[in-house]
């Protein structure tokens, strides 16, 4: 399906905005497919957590296990991201790391290890 | 955020919800920890934090080139779309690619996550969208509304420091910076600050035109209910 840049960057304003209300958005999406009981720990609860009220997606998101990371200068010459992709920037202990919404809208969450330390995003 | 327990990597999950708000749960303790703040919820590890937490700061390449253009980046092998192309080879596209409509401050909420919700405070409109700043001391949002009101940017004071408040003309989003200035004014796309100083395409720049070093404060682009749920009482601009 052809689609202009004009277009798309819409979508992926729109898209950035929609996500960007602390996930809640992207997780409608694993509701909507399934919902098996997730393994839990017999508590303690922290002080006025209600575990009635947890709600389990049945493990439908898989982290981004980060092993290699490229300058986004390359990236970019090499047509693989646009200017006006949208992206998630992390501070690691090895300088500042980018990683793409429209990944992130399914992984959530991001682990890796820089500069010796290990990191972690979560969207 | 940290992943490390008493000094041992732990691995996470999204494993559902809890006011409204993904829940994750790292696979060797079984311990579900709020993704905002690292905190345990419930679990062995209660009492145990992920901290430092750090922002998770949203921009396009343009300006995260601008801001560092050492950036590195990474992709996984998740589809995704990038100047009018696909990439990527699992999944399918990415939820949101497609939708028609952008985010609406009067959306419902689904049907799924209302049950997951704590009490909640009626000052402001369930899903309005703004961005939510804190420090140890001090929790606000910022209603986006209230910032277009202030024409899009203006500085606040946080913790007794002057705090720029603006809305990203490129990506449309909210964000905050400490700086040393009195006044803030949008101007070409560009925001103007009364000592010289400039912020174009998200970075800082000084009079002369030098980069500047970014010191902002902690900061989500959140829903009402997520931020007032996460800080209870919370401070609203413009209250």
């Amino acid at each position: 399906m052809p689609t202009s840049n004009s277009e798309r960057r819409t979508k992926s304003l729109r898209l950035l905005l929609t996500v960007a209300a602390l996930g809640a958005a992207c997780t409608a999406l694993g509701f909507a497919q399934t919902n098996a009981p997730a393994q839990l720990p017999n508590g303690p609860a922290k002080p006025g957590f209600d575990i009635r009220r947890f709600s389990p997606n049945g493990g439908l998101f898989k982290t981004f296990d980060v092993e290699q990371t490229e300058p986004l200068q390359n990236v970019l010459k090499d047509g693989r991201v646009a200017e006006d992709t949208p992206v998630l920037v992390t501070a690691t202990a090895a300088g500042n790391l980018a990683l793409l919404t429209d990944q992130m809208v399914f992984h959530h969450l991001a682990q890796g290890r820089a500069g010796g330390k290990d990191w972690m995003a979560a969207f | 955020m940290v992943p490390d327990v008493d000094g041992k990597l732990h691995h996470f999950t999204n494993v559902g919800l809890y006011d409204g708000l993904f829940v994750m749960q790292d696979a060797e303790t079984k311990t579900l920890w709020n993704h905002i703040m690292g905190e345990a919820l419930y679990g062995p590890l209660v009492g145990h934090n992920l901290g430092p937490v750090g922002n998770l700061l949203q921009m396009n390449v343009k300006q995260a080139l601008a801001m560092d253009p050492k950036m590195q980046i990474a992709i996984s092998d998740r589809i995704y779309f990038a100047g009018g192309r696909q990439f990527g080879s699992t999944g399918g596209p990415p939820n949101g690619g497609t939708r028609q409509h952008g985010p609406d401050p009067n959306a419902e909420m689904g049907g799924r996550f209302v049950p997951t919700l704590g009490k909640e405070d009626q000052r402001r409109p369930r899903m309005e969208l703004g961005l939510g700043v804190w420090t140890s001391a001090t929790h606000r949002y910022y209603p986006m509304e209230r910032i277009r009101e202030h024409g899009g940017t203006f500085i606040d004071q946080l913790d007794g420091r002057k705090m720029l408040i603006f809305v990203n003309s490129d990506t449309n989003t909210p964000a905050a910076l400490l700086v040393n200035a009195s006044t803030a004014k949008m101007q070409d796309g560009e925001i103007h600050l009364d000592n010289g100083a400039v912020v174009r395409d998200g970075a800082l720049f000084d009079r002369g035109g030098k980069r500047q070093a970014m010191e902002r404060p902690q900061q989500v682009f959140s829903r009402w209910y997520g931020f007032a749920l996460t800080f209870p009482g919370c401070e609203i601009f413009g209250e």
